[in-house]
Protein backbone atom coordinates (compact mmCIF):
# COMPACT_ATOMS: atom_id res chain seq x y z
CA UNK A 1 0.00 0.00 0.00
CA UNK A 2 1.36 3.45 -0.98
CA UNK A 3 0.95 6.76 0.77
CA UNK A 4 -0.22 9.78 -1.23
CA UNK A 5 3.34 11.10 -0.98
CA UNK A 6 4.63 7.87 -2.59
CA UNK A 7 2.12 8.36 -5.39
CA UNK A 8 2.42 12.08 -6.05
CA UNK A 9 6.01 13.04 -5.43
CA UNK A 10 7.54 10.97 -8.27
CA UNK A 11 4.77 12.04 -10.62
CA UNK A 12 5.36 15.72 -9.82
CA UNK A 13 9.06 15.24 -10.58
CA UNK A 14 8.50 13.46 -13.89
CA UNK A 15 5.32 14.99 -15.35
CA UNK A 16 7.16 17.49 -17.60
CA UNK A 17 4.64 19.48 -19.64
CA UNK A 18 1.82 17.02 -19.08
CA UNK A 19 -1.59 18.33 -18.11
CA UNK A 20 -2.56 16.84 -14.75
CA UNK A 21 -6.25 16.63 -13.85
CA UNK A 22 -7.01 15.77 -10.23
CA UNK A 23 -10.19 15.04 -8.34
CA UNK A 24 -11.43 14.24 -4.84
CA UNK A 25 -8.89 13.03 -2.28
CA UNK A 26 -5.75 14.00 -4.19
CA UNK A 27 -6.76 17.54 -5.20
CA UNK A 28 -5.21 19.28 -2.20
CA UNK A 29 -2.25 16.88 -1.77
CA UNK A 30 -1.26 17.43 -5.44
CA UNK A 31 -1.28 21.18 -4.81
CA UNK A 32 1.54 20.65 -2.30
CA UNK A 33 3.80 19.15 -4.99
CA UNK A 34 2.95 21.28 -7.99
CA UNK A 35 2.10 24.87 -8.84
CA UNK A 36 2.03 24.32 -12.59
CA UNK A 37 -0.40 26.25 -14.78
CA UNK A 38 -1.05 22.88 -16.43
CA UNK A 39 -2.80 21.53 -13.32
CA UNK A 40 -6.57 21.34 -13.29
CA UNK A 41 -8.72 20.40 -10.31
CA UNK A 42 -11.99 18.74 -11.16
CA UNK A 43 -13.41 20.14 -7.93
CA UNK A 44 -16.72 21.94 -7.50
CA UNK A 45 -17.56 20.18 -10.76
CA UNK A 46 -19.45 17.11 -11.94
CA UNK A 47 -19.32 13.97 -9.83
CA UNK A 48 -17.36 11.18 -11.47
CA UNK A 49 -16.52 13.10 -14.63
CA UNK A 50 -12.84 13.92 -14.20
CA UNK A 51 -11.74 11.09 -16.49
CA UNK A 52 -13.95 12.02 -19.44
CA UNK A 53 -13.04 15.69 -19.03
CA UNK A 54 -9.35 14.79 -19.07
CA UNK A 55 -9.90 12.55 -22.08
CA UNK A 56 -11.33 15.52 -23.95
CA UNK A 57 -8.20 17.54 -23.22
CA UNK A 58 -6.04 14.64 -24.39
CA UNK A 59 -7.96 14.35 -27.66
CA UNK A 60 -7.67 18.08 -28.26
CA UNK A 61 -3.95 18.15 -27.41
CA UNK A 62 -2.52 14.96 -28.96
CA UNK A 63 1.07 16.25 -28.79
CA UNK A 64 0.91 16.52 -25.01
CA UNK A 65 0.53 13.88 -22.29
CA UNK A 66 -2.58 14.17 -20.15
CA UNK A 67 -2.68 12.46 -16.76
CA UNK A 68 -5.90 12.05 -14.80
CA UNK A 69 -5.70 11.20 -11.10
CA UNK A 70 -9.14 9.70 -10.62
CA UNK A 71 -10.58 8.13 -7.50
CA UNK A 72 -12.01 4.63 -7.28
CA UNK A 73 -15.43 5.94 -6.23
CA UNK A 74 -15.36 8.41 -9.11
CA UNK A 75 -14.35 5.70 -11.58
CA UNK A 76 -17.25 3.51 -10.46
CA UNK A 77 -19.67 6.35 -11.24
CA UNK A 78 -18.68 6.38 -14.91
CA UNK A 79 -17.36 2.93 -15.77
CA UNK A 80 -18.53 3.42 -19.35
CA UNK A 81 -15.74 5.97 -19.70
CA UNK A 82 -13.27 3.08 -19.76
CA UNK A 83 -14.83 2.01 -23.05
CA UNK A 84 -14.94 5.57 -24.36
CA UNK A 85 -11.25 6.02 -23.56
CA UNK A 86 -10.24 2.73 -25.15
CA UNK A 87 -12.28 3.46 -28.27
CA UNK A 88 -10.75 6.91 -28.56
CA UNK A 89 -7.28 5.38 -28.76
CA UNK A 90 -5.84 8.50 -27.15
CA UNK A 91 -2.23 7.40 -27.04
CA UNK A 92 -1.31 10.40 -24.86
CA UNK A 93 -3.79 9.62 -22.08
CA UNK A 94 -2.85 8.06 -18.75
CA UNK A 95 -5.70 7.34 -16.37
CA UNK A 96 -4.82 6.67 -12.75
CA UNK A 97 -7.35 5.04 -10.48
CA UNK A 98 -6.35 5.77 -6.91
CA UNK A 99 -7.81 2.86 -5.05
CA UNK A 100 -8.24 3.61 -1.36
CA UNK A 101 -11.55 1.74 -1.24
CA UNK A 102 -13.33 4.67 0.39
CA UNK A 103 -15.18 7.86 -0.38
CA UNK A 104 -12.50 9.80 1.46
CA UNK A 105 -13.81 13.35 1.36
CA UNK A 106 -17.23 12.39 2.68
CA UNK A 107 -15.79 10.54 5.65
CA UNK A 108 -14.18 7.38 4.29
CA UNK A 109 -17.33 5.36 3.78
CA UNK A 110 -16.50 2.17 1.83
CA UNK A 111 -17.05 2.27 -1.95
CA UNK A 112 -19.13 -0.57 -3.39
CA UNK A 113 -17.00 -3.58 -4.13
CA UNK A 114 -14.09 -2.39 -2.03
CA UNK A 115 -11.66 -5.24 -1.56
CA UNK A 116 -12.56 -7.17 -4.70
CA UNK A 117 -13.15 -4.78 -7.61
CA UNK A 118 -10.42 -5.20 -10.23
CA UNK A 119 -10.15 -1.97 -12.23
CA UNK A 120 -7.26 -3.24 -14.34
CA UNK A 121 -9.29 -6.26 -15.45
CA UNK A 122 -12.22 -4.00 -16.30
CA UNK A 123 -9.95 -1.70 -18.28
CA UNK A 124 -8.47 -4.63 -20.21
CA UNK A 125 -11.97 -5.86 -20.91
CA UNK A 126 -12.87 -2.39 -22.16
CA UNK A 127 -9.94 -2.46 -24.57
CA UNK A 128 -7.11 -0.56 -22.85
CA UNK A 129 -3.69 -1.17 -24.39
CA UNK A 130 -1.76 -0.99 -21.13
CA UNK A 131 -2.73 -1.60 -17.52
CA UNK A 132 -0.65 -1.55 -14.35
CA UNK A 133 -1.40 -2.25 -10.71
CA UNK A 134 0.88 -1.03 -7.92
CA UNK A 135 0.66 -1.61 -4.21
CA UNK A 136 4.30 -0.99 -3.40
CA UNK A 137 6.08 2.38 -3.63
CA UNK A 138 9.41 1.26 -5.04
CA UNK A 139 7.82 -0.82 -7.79
CA UNK A 140 5.64 2.17 -8.74
CA UNK A 141 8.57 4.60 -8.77
CA UNK A 142 10.59 2.25 -10.98
CA UNK A 143 7.85 1.84 -13.57
CA UNK A 144 6.55 5.42 -13.63
CA UNK A 145 9.07 6.87 -16.13
CA UNK A 146 8.21 4.16 -18.66
CA UNK A 147 4.49 4.66 -18.12
CA UNK A 148 4.77 8.40 -18.73
CA UNK A 149 6.85 7.89 -21.87
CA UNK A 150 4.87 4.96 -23.22
CA UNK A 151 1.97 4.85 -25.61
CA UNK A 152 -1.53 4.69 -24.15
CA UNK A 153 -4.30 4.76 -23.40
CA UNK A 154 -2.93 3.46 -20.13
CA UNK A 155 -4.69 2.61 -16.90
CA UNK A 156 -2.65 2.71 -13.70
CA UNK A 157 -4.25 1.40 -10.53
CA UNK A 158 -2.42 2.54 -7.41
CA UNK A 159 -3.48 1.16 -4.06
CA UNK A 160 -3.11 3.90 -1.47
CA UNK A 161 -3.90 4.32 2.19
CA UNK A 162 -7.11 6.22 2.90
CA UNK A 163 -6.47 9.79 4.01
CA UNK A 164 -8.41 12.42 5.87
CA UNK A 165 -9.20 15.01 3.20
CA UNK A 166 -12.42 16.90 3.83
CA UNK A 167 -14.90 18.35 1.32
CA UNK A 168 -13.37 20.48 -1.43
CA UNK A 169 -14.08 24.12 -2.05
CA UNK A 170 -12.71 26.91 -4.19
CA UNK A 171 -11.58 30.38 -3.20
CA UNK A 172 -8.87 32.29 -1.40
CA UNK A 173 -9.32 30.18 1.74
CA UNK A 174 -7.85 27.18 -0.12
CA UNK A 175 -4.06 26.78 -0.01
CA UNK A 176 -3.70 24.98 -3.32
CA UNK A 177 -2.93 27.35 -6.17
CA UNK A 178 -5.45 25.74 -8.48
CA UNK A 179 -8.32 25.87 -6.00
CA UNK A 180 -8.17 29.64 -5.59
CA UNK A 181 -9.92 30.56 -8.87
CA UNK A 182 -13.45 29.49 -9.68
CA UNK A 183 -13.98 26.41 -11.81
CA UNK A 184 -14.92 28.63 -14.75
CA UNK A 185 -11.78 30.74 -14.39
CA UNK A 186 -9.66 27.60 -14.15
CA UNK A 187 -11.18 26.13 -17.30
CA UNK A 188 -10.79 29.33 -19.31
CA UNK A 189 -7.22 29.87 -18.07
CA UNK A 190 -6.16 26.37 -19.01
CA UNK A 191 -7.65 26.77 -22.48
CA UNK A 192 -5.66 29.97 -22.87
CA UNK A 193 -2.46 28.25 -21.79
CA UNK A 194 -3.05 25.25 -24.04
CA UNK A 195 -3.86 27.36 -27.09
CA UNK A 196 -1.27 30.08 -26.59
CA UNK A 197 1.05 28.54 -29.18
CA UNK A 198 -1.64 27.68 -31.73
CA UNK B 1 -38.10 18.49 -40.82
CA UNK B 2 -34.49 19.48 -41.39
CA UNK B 3 -32.03 17.89 -43.74
CA UNK B 4 -28.99 16.47 -42.02
CA UNK B 5 -26.81 17.59 -44.93
CA UNK B 6 -27.81 21.22 -44.37
CA UNK B 7 -27.08 20.95 -40.67
CA UNK B 8 -23.67 19.41 -41.36
CA UNK B 9 -22.89 22.18 -43.84
CA UNK B 10 -23.77 24.79 -41.23
CA UNK B 11 -21.68 23.10 -38.55
CA UNK B 12 -18.70 23.17 -40.91
CA UNK B 13 -19.31 26.83 -41.66
CA UNK B 14 -19.33 27.51 -37.92
CA UNK B 15 -15.99 25.69 -37.59
CA UNK B 16 -17.32 23.00 -35.27
CA UNK B 17 -14.42 20.58 -34.83
CA UNK B 18 -15.96 17.69 -32.89
CA UNK B 19 -19.39 16.19 -32.32
CA UNK B 20 -19.95 14.14 -29.19
CA UNK B 21 -23.06 12.10 -28.64
CA UNK B 22 -25.21 9.03 -28.63
CA UNK B 23 -27.39 7.87 -31.50
CA UNK B 24 -31.16 8.08 -31.61
CA UNK B 25 -33.67 7.79 -34.41
CA UNK B 26 -34.02 11.54 -34.95
CA UNK B 27 -30.32 12.20 -35.37
CA UNK B 28 -29.31 9.01 -37.18
CA UNK B 29 -29.13 10.73 -40.59
CA UNK B 30 -26.71 13.36 -39.29
CA UNK B 31 -24.62 10.78 -37.48
CA UNK B 32 -24.39 8.73 -40.67
CA UNK B 33 -23.13 11.77 -42.58
CA UNK B 34 -20.62 12.53 -39.84
CA UNK B 35 -19.31 8.96 -40.00
CA UNK B 36 -18.70 9.36 -43.74
CA UNK B 37 -17.39 12.91 -43.62
CA UNK B 38 -14.21 13.11 -41.60
CA UNK B 39 -13.87 16.88 -41.51
CA UNK B 40 -15.65 16.93 -38.13
CA UNK B 41 -14.50 14.34 -35.63
CA UNK B 42 -17.26 12.16 -34.16
CA UNK B 43 -16.97 10.78 -30.62
CA UNK B 44 -19.36 8.13 -29.32
CA UNK B 45 -19.93 7.99 -25.58
CA UNK B 46 -21.71 5.48 -23.37
CA UNK B 47 -23.96 7.95 -21.52
CA UNK B 48 -24.97 11.54 -22.06
CA UNK B 49 -23.29 12.92 -18.93
CA UNK B 50 -20.04 11.76 -20.44
CA UNK B 51 -20.79 13.76 -23.58
CA UNK B 52 -20.87 17.03 -21.64
CA UNK B 53 -17.64 16.30 -19.74
CA UNK B 54 -15.84 15.15 -22.89
CA UNK B 55 -17.05 18.26 -24.72
CA UNK B 56 -15.82 20.44 -21.86
CA UNK B 57 -12.39 18.81 -22.05
CA UNK B 58 -12.21 19.26 -25.80
CA UNK B 59 -13.09 22.93 -25.43
CA UNK B 60 -10.49 23.44 -22.69
CA UNK B 61 -8.01 21.82 -25.07
CA UNK B 62 -8.82 24.40 -27.73
CA UNK B 63 -11.49 22.72 -29.86
CA UNK B 64 -15.00 23.85 -30.80
CA UNK B 65 -17.18 20.85 -29.98
CA UNK B 66 -20.92 20.27 -30.23
CA UNK B 67 -23.06 17.84 -28.22
CA UNK B 68 -25.72 15.80 -30.03
CA UNK B 69 -28.12 13.87 -27.81
CA UNK B 70 -31.81 13.11 -27.27
CA UNK B 71 -33.92 14.80 -24.61
CA UNK B 72 -34.13 11.52 -22.68
CA UNK B 73 -30.35 11.63 -22.30
CA UNK B 74 -30.47 15.30 -21.41
CA UNK B 75 -32.62 14.45 -18.40
CA UNK B 76 -30.21 11.69 -17.42
CA UNK B 77 -27.19 13.93 -17.49
CA UNK B 78 -28.10 16.67 -15.02
CA UNK B 79 -24.99 16.75 -12.85
CA UNK B 80 -22.66 16.12 -15.78
CA UNK B 81 -24.05 19.17 -17.53
CA UNK B 82 -24.24 21.32 -14.41
CA UNK B 83 -20.72 20.55 -13.24
CA UNK B 84 -19.03 21.00 -16.60
CA UNK B 85 -20.49 23.25 -19.29
CA UNK B 86 -22.61 25.36 -16.94
CA UNK B 87 -20.22 25.64 -14.01
CA UNK B 88 -17.26 26.22 -16.35
CA UNK B 89 -19.19 28.71 -18.53
CA UNK B 90 -18.31 26.92 -21.73
CA UNK B 91 -19.99 28.28 -24.86
CA UNK B 92 -21.04 25.09 -26.58
CA UNK B 93 -24.08 24.35 -28.69
CA UNK B 94 -26.08 21.24 -27.78
CA UNK B 95 -28.38 19.83 -30.45
CA UNK B 96 -31.05 17.96 -28.51
CA UNK B 97 -33.55 15.89 -30.43
CA UNK B 98 -37.02 16.28 -28.95
CA UNK B 99 -38.72 12.94 -28.46
CA UNK B 100 -42.45 13.35 -28.00
CA UNK B 101 -42.67 16.88 -29.35
CA UNK B 102 -45.33 16.01 -31.92
CA UNK B 103 -47.49 14.44 -29.24
CA UNK B 104 -47.40 17.56 -27.14
CA UNK B 105 -48.43 19.62 -30.16
CA UNK B 106 -51.21 17.25 -31.13
CA UNK B 107 -52.59 17.37 -27.60
CA UNK B 108 -51.82 21.00 -27.05
CA UNK B 109 -55.29 21.62 -25.67
CA UNK B 110 -54.97 18.90 -23.08
CA UNK B 111 -51.34 19.17 -21.99
CA UNK B 112 -51.53 20.19 -18.36
CA UNK B 113 -49.50 23.15 -17.24
CA UNK B 114 -48.57 21.61 -13.92
CA UNK B 115 -46.56 18.43 -13.85
CA UNK B 116 -47.14 15.78 -11.23
CA UNK B 117 -47.06 12.00 -10.96
CA UNK B 118 -50.59 11.65 -12.27
CA UNK B 119 -49.80 13.66 -15.42
CA UNK B 120 -46.37 12.10 -15.97
CA UNK B 121 -47.79 8.57 -15.85
CA UNK B 122 -50.53 9.13 -18.44
CA UNK B 123 -49.89 6.69 -21.31
CA UNK B 124 -51.12 9.09 -24.00
CA UNK B 125 -48.49 11.68 -23.05
CA UNK B 126 -44.71 11.36 -23.45
CA UNK B 127 -43.36 12.39 -20.07
CA UNK B 128 -39.90 13.19 -21.43
CA UNK B 129 -41.43 15.75 -23.79
CA UNK B 130 -43.41 17.30 -20.96
CA UNK B 131 -40.30 17.66 -18.83
CA UNK B 132 -37.82 18.89 -21.43
CA UNK B 133 -38.55 22.61 -21.56
CA UNK B 134 -39.30 23.01 -17.81
CA UNK B 135 -35.99 21.24 -17.09
CA UNK B 136 -34.03 23.50 -19.44
CA UNK B 137 -35.63 26.52 -17.80
CA UNK B 138 -34.85 25.20 -14.33
CA UNK B 139 -31.23 24.57 -15.30
CA UNK B 140 -30.85 28.07 -16.74
CA UNK B 141 -30.12 26.76 -20.22
CA UNK B 142 -31.30 29.05 -23.02
CA UNK B 143 -32.95 27.17 -25.89
CA UNK B 144 -34.47 27.65 -29.30
CA UNK B 145 -36.17 25.36 -31.83
CA UNK B 146 -35.02 23.80 -35.05
CA UNK B 147 -38.19 22.62 -36.81
CA UNK B 148 -37.36 22.78 -40.51
CA UNK B 149 -34.63 23.53 -43.06
CA UNK B 150 -35.38 27.22 -42.68
CA UNK B 151 -34.24 27.08 -39.08
CA UNK B 152 -30.80 25.63 -39.81
CA UNK B 153 -29.58 29.18 -40.23
CA UNK B 154 -30.23 29.69 -36.50
CA UNK B 155 -27.13 27.61 -35.71
CA UNK B 156 -24.56 30.41 -36.17
CA UNK B 157 -26.77 32.92 -34.35
CA UNK B 158 -27.27 30.60 -31.40
CA UNK B 159 -23.55 29.86 -31.30
CA UNK B 160 -22.73 33.55 -31.35
CA UNK B 161 -25.09 34.11 -28.42
CA UNK B 162 -23.46 31.26 -26.51
CA UNK B 163 -20.07 32.93 -27.04
CA UNK B 164 -21.46 36.28 -26.00
CA UNK B 165 -22.92 34.84 -22.78
CA UNK B 166 -20.04 32.42 -22.29
CA UNK B 167 -22.46 29.63 -21.54
CA UNK B 168 -23.88 26.56 -23.27
CA UNK B 169 -27.08 26.77 -25.26
CA UNK B 170 -29.54 24.29 -26.70
CA UNK B 171 -31.28 23.90 -30.04
CA UNK B 172 -34.23 21.53 -29.75
CA UNK B 173 -34.61 19.51 -32.95
CA UNK B 174 -38.32 18.76 -33.04
CA UNK B 175 -38.55 16.42 -36.04
CA UNK B 176 -36.46 13.57 -37.38
CA UNK B 177 -33.55 14.72 -39.55
CA UNK B 178 -33.66 13.38 -43.07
Amino acid sequence: MLTKHDLLQPLATLRGDAVVVTTMGVVRPWGKYSTSELDFASADSAMGHAADLALGIALAQPQRKVVCLNGDGSMLMTLGTLVTVAQSAATNFILFVIQNNTYEITGNQPVPGSGFVDFAAMARGAGFRETYVFDEAQDYAQHLPGILEGEGPTLVVVKVEPGTEGPLSRGVQEESHYLKPSLAESAHRLRKVLTSND
Amino acid sequence: MAQAALILQELKRCKVTDVIGLPDNSSSALLELLRQDHSIRLHSVTREGEAFALAAGLWVGGKHPLVLIQNTGLLESGDGLRGTLLRMRIPILCLVTYRGYAKTQGNSGSVPEKLNAEVLSRPELDSVALMTEPTLNAWGLPFDFLHTDDHVSKIPRVLAKAEERSSPTVLLVTRDMT
